[in-house]
């Protein structure tokens, strides 16, 4: 009897996770659909869930058209590099923080944490005046730059750095490791998954990012990926399945990102969290 | 191999001062045992020998060169720590030669050297292992060949066995010493574990709230102890101390009455006490007799009792003589018994260790009426300020380290 109520609950478990995730996945399967139709059959008054003519012309003329390829190809230099130098800011700046003792050690983290309480929109102007007088106006450096200080990264990577024993440390400082030795040799590989995790967020934030490319970037060449969107719109017109043909080419590689390094994120963020991943 | 000598050495956190002035030398080869309870200092001097901590005053020579300002890497010194600190994501192997790799040893050389301190310390087969996929003692193997391997001139043990139980603590003891036979190095130690102190170290060092009250050899300080705080804190189970007062004192012999009326002689130079003064007598669990109207001859037993000295004529034979008291507990430990006296005017309980012979111990029933006897010579007395005062076991020099 027992049993045949666990095995009920199960399956209304089940359709639960299943319709909810449908719900989920609806926006994206639904932009799917609409990149696989005609143009025409997009603005058609008859609803059909999928496209009653199947094509990739959308993809074809996306790809012809628009500077789809240059803009992902900005994209991933200009989240690359937003990771890799936010990456090695917040760990060494953690580790600093964390490990190192200095005088205003406890102030400068006050500081630096500090800056979570100013948006960044309240930072566009100066941001913008100072990016100018450098030349660095429509270039990687101009995109980059403002977006590799990240307080919350500094702080998960310190609050990590706490945790693990101070004996580490101090065994390699005795076998001959200088801070910057300890951290990559031993530090990096120890919180490993949390730095996955920590770099994957910031990838698809960079990524992602709009606001800051919007301001920086005039030129159709330097432009990236959501920036880019709004020229293919403003170029075909109202051209859905162009425009969903776009979106998909965009978001693909941080997808496939995501999918590459799932389980490390998720093991990473379990750490971060105090529980066993 | 090198000497270690240090010099007025202090630290400080703030105004708070943990290392108080300590003056130490230890010798080439030398297996040096820092003891005291916890927080005594004796694992931040450790690791101030190791470079780990700054010298907020005094002078760190090692091997004859002054060392405070020299990088840990390069004061040719090796540590294994409490947790061991064996970096998880790398092998045994890797764990063993990461410092040499630092150095930037060949890679050919890394490998013979590792070979060979496993083969030293029987971890050959683990070498490819990770640390999680090993016991605790393997862990403190590979903690200890992690050291070997830099072939240092001074091995820092900081409470190595701590984390092993007890049969793996005594197997790797004996481990240790057989290690610091062959290798000759010298190695410091530490440890709150008297056991450990008194088996492993050529040399222990009490410390007590940042300072040293004692060091010399195990005998020396377990037969001639400076204080009370030393005769106390070695020995299993610890030191009897008794309240008494001095009555008398001829021929390095003094007469000491105790709470429980009896009065005792103890083979002490009493000279700067004056007759009243408050003292402590101690006497060792093992060194204390029972005496009981069960003895198969009382007055025999009682006759080399309480004060008695070999060769002094039995003058109060017949006499009851010793401490009075009641047997409160008796703890059977196979061919060792820990008997509990309670005696009158004591608020804890005065132990006697007992040895039997094959048949087992044998005592009275619990609540009996027994008096404790001892031999002078195996008892010393303490004064006010807890100073052992000189006698056949007091040390000459108390503060000569």
């Amino acid at each position: 009897m027992k049993r045949r109520t666990n095995l009920g609950w199960t399956l209304v478990g089940a359709v639960a996770a299943v319709a909810l995730a449908l719900l989920w996945a609806f926006p994206l399967l639904w932009a799917l659909s609409t990149s696989l139709r005609p143009e025409l059959e997009t603005v058609s008054n008859s609803f059909h869930w999928l496209p009653q003519t199947w094509t990739l012309d959308a993809y074809a003329k996306t790809l012809q058209a628009g500077n789809v390829l240059r803009w992902l190809l900005n994209s991933f230099v200009v989240a690359l590099a937003v990771t890799v130098v936010t990456m090695a800011i917040s760990l060494t700046a953690a580790y600093a923080f964390s490990q190192l003792r200095f005088r205003g050690r406890n102030l400068l983290f006050g500081v630096a944490m500090l800056a979570f309480l100013l948006p960044f929109e309240a930072l566009l102007v100066p941001l913008f005046r100072t990016m100018n007088q450098l030349g660095l106006i429509n270039t990687y450096a101009g995109i980059v730059l403002p977006q590799v200080v990240s307080p919350v990264v500094i702080y998960v990577f310190k609050g990590f750095f706490d945790e693990i024993p101070a004996d580490f440390r101090e065994a390699a400082t005795m076998d001959g490791a200088g801070p910057l030795r300890v951290l990559w040799s031993v530090y990096l590989p120890i919180s490993g998954n949390i730095v996955w995790a920590m770099a994957i967020v910031t990838f698809i934030a960079a990524w992602n990012n709009f606001l800051w490319p919007f301001i920086i970037v005039t030129s159709n060449e330097m432009m990236t990926v959501p920036l880019g969107l709004t020229q293919t719109y403003d170029a075909f017109g109202v051209r859905y399945a162009q425009l969903m043909a776009a979106a998909l080419l965009g978001a693909l590689p941080v997808g496939l990102a995501y999918a590459l390094f799932q389980r490390k994120v998720t093991q990473g963020f379990l750490a971060a969290s105090g529980l066993k991943g | 191999m090198a000497s270690v000598r240090l010099r007025g050495i202090r630290k400080q956190y703030g105004d708070n001062p943990v290392i108080k002035g300590v003056d130490l030398d230890i010798e080439d080869g030398q297996f040096v045992v820092f003891v005291g309870p916890s927080g005594c200092g004796k694992s931040t001097l450790l690791r101030m020998i190791a470079g780990l901590e700054d010298i907020s005053e005094g002078t760190l020579e090692l091997g004859g060169v002054v060392s405070n300002a020299i990088e840990p890497s390069r004061r040719g010194i090796a540590m294994v720590f409490q947790s061991y600190a064996l970096y998880p994501h790398m092998t045994v192997a890797e764990n063993m030669g990461f410092a040499l790799k630092l150095a930037k040893v060949p890679k050919g050389e890394i490998q013979d050297r590792v070979t060979r301190a496993a083969e030293i310390l029987q971890i050959g087969h683990l070498l490819a292992r990770k640390p999680k996929a090993l016991s605790g003692g393997q862990r403190q193997r590979v903690a200890i060949g992690r050291a070997i391997v830099r072939k240092p001139a001074v091995f820092l043990f900081d409470e190595p066995l701590s984390n092993l139980d007890a049969a793996l603590r005594a197997q790797t003891r004996v481990e240790l010493a057989r290690l610091h036979r062959e290798l000759g190095a010298t190695m410091i130690y530490v440890t709150h574990d008297q056991v450990e102190a008194m088996t492993l170290g050529q040399k222990i060092v009490v410390f007590n709230g940042g300072h040293i009250e004692q060091a010399g050899t195990p005998l020396e300080l377990y037969e001639r102890p400076a204080n009370l705080f030393v005769a106390s804190f070695l020995g299993s189970p610890r030191m009897n101390f008794l309240k008494a007062d001095l009555v008398g004192e001829r021929e390095h012999l003094a007469s000491v009455r105790l709470a429980a009326g009896a009065t005792v002689e103890v083979a002490a130079d009493a000279g700067r006490q004056h007759i009243g003064s408050a003292l402590t007598l101690g006497v060792r669990p093992e060194h204390l007799r029972l005496a009981h109207e069960g003895t198969p001859d009382p007055r025999l037993e009682l006759s080399i009792d309480a004060g008695s000295t070999p060769g002094r004529e039995r003058r109060k034979e017949g006499r009851r003589e010793g401490i009075p008291g009641t047997l409160n507990l008796v703890e059977y430990l196979g061919d060792v018994a820990l008997a509990y006296v309670q005696v009158a005017g004591m608020d804890e309980m005065v132990s006697v260790k007992i040895h039997g012979g094959h048949g087992g111990v044998k005592l009275p029933v619990l609540g009996t009426e027994v008096r404790l006897t001892f031999d002078s010579r195996q008892a010393y007395l303490f004064d006010e300020a807890g100073k052992a005062l000189p006698g056949a076991h007091a040390p000459a020099a108390p503060s000569a380290f």
